[in-house]
């Protein structure tokens, strides 16, 4: 009796919260639901992707529309902001697990600092580029894809604005930094999208 | 087998790959039309 108690107390004292939630899946629940996410974002962009491609592979329609040009070399300084906050995400990550809390900092500052100026660009851009979302379906599209993947880093942005917050109250360790590890995947997955975005809209 | 969902350094192992491949579509085609 004495011994059953002592394992209920000992057993209480092991878990906090409310029961564990059944599993019917082998994969990690974290993963399973990155996984998730990632695959119906794939279909989003897919889906916007699609109308793309019918536009300027089925129908043969100019790109841009005429009369319209595209901002190439900002948008490309743009890529390269987007590219170095992945850099600085990664250094981030990488110093926490080392235990370099200023790296932490710095690093996620910087990631969260580039990400607002590719933002700030970005809507600079639509204020001077010259045409509207109803001026054309090429017009349409450009504003479809560019303003999908720019919800995407606003989104990047609050989470990095937490962690941000966190890492400078003391948060994280080498031990304990997936609130660090799960915004840097979302981060570059949003890196990834802009890559395949630029290359294909501004590009080519 | 990388898995950019498991870590954020494989997530970003994948970035530099996407990076590296699209740069070489891109100059490919970009070469093809200035040839033909």
């Amino acid at each position: 009796m004495e011994a059953a108690g002592a394992a209920a107390a000992g057993h209480a004292e092991e878990h906090h919260g409310p029961p564990e939630a059944h599993r019917s899946s082998r994969v990690e629940p974290q993963l399973l639901g990155m996984l998730l996410f990632i695959i119906s974002e794939v279909m989003i962009f897919g889906a916007f992707f699609t109308a793309y491609f019918f536009i300027r592979v089925v129908n043969g329609d100019p790109w841009p529309a005429p009369g319209t040009q595209l901002p190439v070399a900002v948008a490309g300084v743009n890529t390269a902001i987007l590219l170095s906050s992945s850099l600085t995400m990664h250094w981030a990550l990488s110093s926490v697990k080392n235990g370099n809390r200023f790296g932490l900092k710095a690093g996620i500052l910087s990631t969260f600092l580039l990400g607002a100026t590719f933002l700030f660009v970005q809507i600079n851009e639509y204020a001077n580029i010259g045409f509207a979302p109803h001026d054309s379906a090429q017009g349409s599209i450009f504003y479809g894809l560019t303003g999908l993947h720019g919800a995407h880093v606003f989104i990047g942005l609050t989470l990095l604005a937490m962690v941000t917050v966190r890492s400078f109250r003391g948060h994280f360790s080498p031990e304990q930094h997936r609130g660090v590890e799960v915004p840097g995947i979302y981060w570059h997955f949003v890196d990834v999208m802009w890559i395949i975005v630029y290359s294909t809209v501004y590009v080519l | 087998m990388l898995n950019p969902l498991r870590s954020e350094a494989e997530a970003f192992r994948f970035l530099i790959y996407v990076v590296v491949t699209v740069a070489l579509i891109v100059g490919a085609v970009l070469l093809g039309r200035a040839i033909f």
